[in-house]
């Protein structure tokens, strides 16, 4: 596995793209001007209800945002995750299902990098399997891949039949 | 004086001479008369002899004579004529039939000449066709043969293309992503060692 943040959150298997990230950041930044306005207005803070993103990332990592610095600091290490993580492209050949999607980032997070974020292609013509691209290199797991991998066979299958 | 010896000879020989050309002169005509008093003679005698009744016998004998001739010679130089005739007939038939034969003989051998020549076209033209067709032959052949090779090569390359086509679309579909969470784990661990160094490497 490859740590390289400091003081770094965890991400909830919900977070899955740069989009995810870039909602969170959103929320966060809301999040933050109200309860600067809260503060200002010295009046009772209640807190919004939150996004399911954020709310598994509150409740994953035990955060406490009602106060402005942790949301700063909630910020500064969202930025981190956004600017810093690693990000693999994988396409399937249908639209994938979340929880299937959440296996597969879990499978990433764990065996690669724990703040890994997917970005989520569609490729029909792979058949089943999926791709698979990183920044310099191409994994094609797809069954079209297979089958052309096993072409010289299925010609010499076929001039036997 | 001696002169005058010489003068009176070339007169002398002078007048001799007139003497010598007019006694000649003199002398001529008395001769003639003669001659003419003896043709006259003998005219008188042939006019008795030659009368005109022997003249019309040596006329008439002289006719006969002539005609007789003239039958002859005519006989003769029909013969002649057709003698010559038939040896001109003969000649003539010879040498047309000579020279027919010899133009019968040089058209023969050059329509000979030119059948040779015509036939040896011919069968050079067969030859060159038959060259031809071989040629032609062979280079359908390869045609054939390279157009079949690039068909199977087509069908080989495509082949597997066009089934790997129809299988993904007749099962693409029908495959669960959630069926495939197996296999894809699979080969993520299998690649997981170049997807960290390429992650790691940082470009």
């Amino acid at each position: 596995m490859v740590h390289n943040l400091k003081n770094s959150l965890v991400l909830p298997l919900s977070i899955i793209t740069p989009i995810d990230i870039g909602r969170i950041i959103r929320e966060v930044e809301d999040l933050k001007i109200y309860v600067e306005q809260v503060n200002l207005r010295k009046e009772d803070l209640k807190m919004p209800k939150f996004s399911r993103l954020l709310d598994n990332l509150v409740e994953l990592n035990n955060l406490k945002l009602n106060n402005k610095s942790n949301l700063d600091d909630l910020l500064v290490n969202i930025n981190n995750i956004k600017l810093k993580s690693p990000v693999v492209h994988v396409s399937f050949s249908v639209d994938p299902s979340v929880l299937f999607l959440e296996r597969i980032t879990a499978w990433f997070r764990q065996e690669i990098h724990p703040t890994l974020l997917l970005t989520i292609g569609l490729q029909p013509t792979i058949g089943a399997g999926l791709i698979v691209r990183t920044n310099n290199k191409y994994f094609d797991f797809s069954l079209r891949q297979q089958l052309v991998l096993a072409r010289k066979n299925f010609v010499k299958i076929i001039e036997a039949v | 004086m001696t002169i005058w010896w010489l003068l009176v000879l070339i007169g002398l020989i002078i007048f001799i001479g007139f003497c010598f050309i007019y006694i000649v002169i003199n002398l001529k005509p008395s001769s003639h008369t003669k001659q003419e008093l003896n043709d006259e003679t003998i005219n008188g005698s042939i006019d008795n002899i030659f009368n005109d009744e022997f003249r019309e016998e040596l006329r008439n004998r002289g006719r006969l004579h002539f005609e007789k001739i003239i039958t002859e010679n005519a006989v003769f130089l029909q013969q002649d004529l057709q003698l010559t005739t038939s040896q001109l007939n003969d000649y003539m038939k010879t040498e047309i039939t000579q020279k027919l034969q010899n133009e019968f003989t040089k058209y023969q051998e050059s329509f000979t000449d030119a059948k040779q020549l015509t036939v040896e076209a011919i069968q050079k033209t067969n030859d060159a066709i038959n060259e031809q067709r071989e040629t032609l032959n062979l280079e359908v052949q390869k045609q054939i043969e390279v157009e079949k090779k690039q068909l199977i090569d087509r069908f080989e390359n495509n082949m597997a293309s066009i089934v790997n086509h129809y299988v993904l679309e007749a099962i693409g579909n029908q495959i669960d992503l959630n069926d495939q969470l197996e296999y894809i784990l699979t080969e993520l661990e299998a690649n997981k060692k170049a997807m960290i160094e390429d992650i790691t490497s940082g470009t």
